[in-house]
């Protein structure tokens, strides 16, 4: 394969993936996450700081996002940019590394996975870290993998290898947390195969953690320093098996409805075939393979058994580092098939990425979709002055804030200020009633808009649908519905029949 | 995985096996954890399913746990001394094998470099036997100039024929051949220095087949025996518990003489006399270096006999002589003959696993009610680690077409299952060294019922109950037997093609045979 050819399909993956973005990804919806970035991008560079500290994350994406909208511009569109640009220089990255690791061939492969993974379109022009984070730990896995193989370079280019994997290394803290799953996985590895590395490594290797640890530990003095973490983000559920293997689902079939995951889950026998056929003489595991293999399941196992034991941090999206390396060694996998077999399987694999990406784009009922635009303006259209727009959970204020344009205001059960320090009030069955006549007496109309359901969604509905009237029901996207309820009778209009969607309730 | 292919010496590289005891551990680990966590903490469904399942699971426990013990530690090695040469008596086993294959071997046995006395006897059955050739035989002794012993008296087959030689034969140790196993020069020197060691009953050194890459079923057939003339026998020379494997082996006269002679009563003869050496306190050591190569089988019907013939003899070795109430054996040695002679009760297993989706899709009835991911969560660890434990053992020869082959041969084992369960009467058929032509897809009938079955079954439970989860698993689980049993279903057809990838070396059993004629299937 000549380096020309490569250098066009690399560049018409690229085109693919930004064409896709523009053309679909980009008239999205804006996300809850995504709502929540713009709000915190939105104030200053220090305030940032402080701000992250309190929220889950690492600043470094936050702060580069504040300067990209000072410098680039400030619409949703502006700001997803940046997201695809990590995402496409994610390409070419994984085409090096696969290279490196394996050959032109499975590097391509892998890259042509990545540009058509639903998984990666999705969070490709999502206002969030992820390409970022998916970009970092594919250049540092690069150098990590050029050290392993630096035996034959000369000293110069192994001690610059070592110098980006450092810098890299250190951007990718400033990320995400996960990051140091990626280390982690390097140290067992490392640990594990120590004789395949050049002499001295062990020292550099060490020695970066050891000044990466000390490079991190403002932060975290920082983070402790806020206290009480803001905790405006949703509550997590302890994963079970099931979230385990649609984690893997995911990464390859993209977001499906739950019909159709269970579906893909419970051909999970085949992967036991998939490995029958890979039995070939002279295979032995690669030291790369074995890398791989670790980064992605010790990862994936680390962060499924904090989950159980600790506190859940199980989300396919916070686990995107190990797509690439999930791809990687599905190339090396299919390798190993018998020539027409492996053809067929990466042809197979491909055709049912593609399907899965086109499902996921077209598909209403794709559950990951937040149509919070279509709800936002369908508020601005209908709910009156005299009306109270009610939101729960309570984070969901962001994406309808930034939308919403009309006349009634806004409150969230549970009352949420968001601009007083402390956790998100959480949920009492008992306080509810209480709040929820302390929220809505003033009004005539309640347009409870559920999303994000945290466990007390139905408790919700219910007690308004026992106690109040409802005029109308819709559902915008997968979760994010919106109930119309009648609270009042002494206004002049009462007992006229309101036709939801149509008209405004006349004043 | 590895992309750059190199080329290999097949002659070697199932020697080169690895004992990674931290991955063997946790393999072990894992297998009983699957098996507590199988057993003990999912809801049972119907019961007789579930008793069926845990059935088949304690037998692959057993097969999980003897295999690591086995191979946990490969490099045992015994004492040796080069500078011992007492005089051998080289035996060729010849049942109306053709006259070329057997004069080659006749002439590298002649041709062995050895320090001491030697001398090289064709075992000539062909006339007991009923053979066209066993005139033939004895111009070519003559002509290549080693000793030929006509057999006139039937008994014992193969045993038999040996037992008769040592009537007529002297020397202290005996070195024994199949009349297709060609030695190499140096195989008396590295095999008969074992003997420094006064209780060394017989050593035995590697079934290599040269023809291995003749076709699918030839080169399928080494593969399946490379992991066990690889890790397995390898491992076995710590429990002093070498397997005999009737060829390519030296035997002390007096041991065999003390065991009274090789085993006649049962079709593995082999087997069962290195057993009744180990229960007089014999040693036993297995060399790991091919010494000696032979020819494979290259069509279905011979093959399909040559495995119910070990397996008959293995089973025999559990109804029979079985190693658990054998006196003078190890423990060791005890689960040593148990695991080997047990695994030819797998085919019960693979029975059993075969009719699980079929009750699902006949009946709707499940062994364990529950989710499907958590089965996977705990199935799947364990079955891939255990892969990797195989491969990493036997240096990665363990290949697809011998597991395919293992597991598509249930329903010969089952055959041999029977047989050895009501002591029906098994002939001794020499493997045939010409190859078979024709059709046998009868052999493979079973099979395609299965799938047809199956399928129709899918039909069923869909009418029942829609496209459910389960349904779906059960497919799965389908399609995974349905793509084992191809390559055994397309072997059985005749479409024993040349493999794919020939070795370097390799030779097609056809060309080796003159006249070149073929033995068409009845």
């Amino acid at each position: 394969m000549r380096s020309n050819t490569v250098f066009w399909q690399l560049g018409g993956l690229m085109a693919l993936v930004a064409a896709l973005a523009f053309f679909f990804f980009f008239q999205q919806s804006m996300r809850l996450d995504e709502s929540q970035s713009l709000w915190q991008t939105g104030r200053s560079a220090p305030e940032i700081l402080t701000i992250v500290a309190q929220d889950v994350h690492v600043p470094l994406y936050h702060e580069l996002l504040h300067f990209w909208r000072v410098f680039v511009g400030d619409s949703v569109e502006a700001s997803r940019l940046l997201s695809l640009i990590f995402y496409m220089a994610s390409i070419p990255a994984l085409y090096f590394l696969g290279r490196i690791a394996y050959g032109r061939q499975a590097g391509l492969f892998a890259a042509t996975l990545l540009a058509i993974s639903p998984f990666m379109n999705w969070y490709g022009s999502e206002i969030r870290m992820y390409t970022l984070f998916t970009f970092l730990v594919v250049l540092n896995q690069y150098f990590f993998i050029r050290i392993l193989k630096s035996a034959e370079e000369t000293r110069e280019r192994t001690e610059r290898a070592w110098a980006l994997y450092a810098l890299t290394a250190l951007l990718g803290i400033f990320t995400h947390y996960f990051f140091f799953l990626t280390l982690a996985g390097q140290a067992l590895f490392f640990v594990l195969r120590r004789g395949l590395f050049p002499q001295g490594s062990f020292k550099k290797f060490f020695g970066i953690l050891l000044v990466l640890a000390v490079m991190f530990a403002p932060w975290v003095w920082w983070v402790f320093h806020q206290g009480q973490a803001n905790q405006a983000s949703p509550v997590l559920q302890s994963p079970t098996s099931i979230n385990f293997f649609s984690a893997f689902s995911q990464f390859i079939f993209g977001f499906q409805t739950d019909h159709l995951n269970t579906i893909v889950l419970s051909l999970w026998p085949i992967t036991v075939l998939l490995g029958f056929l890979a039995l070939r003489r002279t295979r032995a595991l690669q030291p790369e393979t074995l890398y791989f293999m670790i980064s992605v399941f010790l990862s994936m196992a680390l962060a499924f058994i904090v989950s159980v034991l600790i506190e859940p941090v199980f989300v396919s999206r916070y686990l995107i580092f190990t797509v690439p390396s999930l791809y990687l060694l599905l190339g090396a996998l299919i390798s190993a098939y018998p020539p027409r077999m492996a053809s067929f399987a990466r042809y197979a694999i491909i055709g049912l990425m593609l399907a899965g990406l086109a499902i996921e784009m077209f598909s209403n009922s794709t559950p990951v979709k937040e149509n919070y635009r279509e709800a936002a303006q369908f508020l601005t259209e209908n709910a009156a002055a005299q009306d109270i727009v009610i939101l729960s959970a309570p984070f969901t204020v962001y994406p309808v804030e930034y939308y919403y344009r009309g006349p009634a205001p806004i409150a969230t059960l549970p009352n949420w200020d968001r601009y007083a320090f402390g956790p998100l009030p959480a949920y009492s069955a008992d306080a509810m009633p209480q709040e929820v006549t302390d929220t809505t007496k003033n009004y005539q109309y309640a347009w409870l808009l559920l999303s994000y359901d945290q466990g007390y969604e139905e408790d919700m509905r219910i007690y308004f649908d026992e106690h109040f009237e409802r005029v109308d029901m819709r559902e915008f996207s997968p979760g994010l519905a919106l109930w119309v309820y009648k609270i009042r009778y002494d206004t002049p209009l009462a007992g006229e029949d309101f036709v939801p969607g149509t008209t405004t309730p006349e004043q | 995985m590895n992309n750059h292919e190199q080329p290999i010496d097949l002659r070697t590289a199932f020697l080169k096996t690895g004992s990674s005891r931290a991955l063997f551990a946790a393999n072990a680990a894992l297998a009983v954890l699957y098996f507590c966590v199988l057993t003990f903490f999912f809801k049972h469904g119907n019961p007789l399913l579930w008793g069926l399942l845990v059935a088949g699971e304690v037998f692959h426990l057993w097969q999980v746990l003897t295999f690591l013990y086995t191979v946990w530690d490969t490099e045992h090695k015994a004492r040796f001394d080069a500078a011992l040469v007492p005089a051998v008596d080289v035996f060729i086993t010849v049942a109306g094998e053709p006259v070329s294959v057997v004069e080659e071997t006749a002439r590298a046995a002649r041709n062995m470099r050895y320090a001491g006395a030697f001398s090289v006897h064709i075992l000539n059955d062909g006339y007991v036997a009923k053979k066209d050739n066993w005139r033939e035989i004895e111009s070519m002794a003559a002509r290549v100039g080693v000793h030929c012993i006509t057999r006139t008296v039937p008994g014992g087959a193969k045993a038999g024929n040996i037992n008769n030689a040592l009537k007529l034969t002297v020397a202290p140790l005996v070195a024994i051949f199949d009349a297709d196993h060609v030695p190499h020069e140096d195989f008396l020197e590295k095999t008969v220095g074992y003997f420094a060691d006064e209780k060394m009953g017989f050593v035995q050194t590697p079934q290599f087949y040269k023809n291995h890459g003749a076709n699918y079923l030839a080169q399928a057939s080494w593969e399946q025996q490379e992991l066990f003339f690889g890790p397995i026998c390898k491992g076995k020379n710590r429990h002093n518990a070498a397997t005999m494997c009737g060829t390519n082996m030296v035997i002390s006269r007096e041991a065999l003489e003390r065991v009274g002679g090789m085993s006649t009563e049962s079709i593995a003869e082999d087997f069962v006399t290195g057993l009744f050496m180990h229960s007089l306190g014999l040693k036993s050591y297995y060399v790991g270096e091919v010494l000696a190569e032979g020819l494979a089988t290259e069509d279905f019907l011979s093959y399909s006999k040559q495995q119910f013939r070990w397996a008959r003899g293995s089973l025999d070795v559990i109804f029979r002589y079985n190693p658990l109430l054998r006196r003078g054996l190890t423990f060791a040695q005890r689960i040593q003959y148990l695991a080997s002679a047990s695994f030819y009760l797998s085919g019960t297993v693979v029975f059993i696993d075969l009719m699980l989706p079929l009750a699902f899709l006949y009946t709707g009835a499940v062994p364990l009610e529950i989710s499907g991911m958590f089965l996977a969560a705990v199935f799947l660890p364990y079955m891939f680690l255990t892969l990797y434990c195989v491969q990493r053992s036997s240096n990665f020869t363990f290949t697809f077409a011998s597991l395919a082959l293992s597991m598509s041969a249930f329903t010969i084992h089952l055959s041999a299952l029977w047989a050895a369960m009501t002591g029906k009467k098994s002939a001794f058929v020499i493997t045939s060294k010409e190859a078979v032509s024709g059709n046998f897809i009868r052999l493979a009938a079973p099979h395609i019922a299965y799938v047809a079955i199956a399928a129709f079954g899918i039909l069923v439970a869909l009418n029942r109950e829609g496209f459910s989860a389960s349904l779906v698993n059960n497919i799965a689980w389908v399609a995974l037997n349905a793509a084992v049993f191809y390559p055994y279903i397309k072997a059985a057809r005749g479409d024993a093609h040349p493999a794919a990838a020939a070795e370097p070396g390799s030779v097609p059993l056809s060309s080796l045979i003159k006249p070149k004629h073929k033995v068409h299937a009845q």
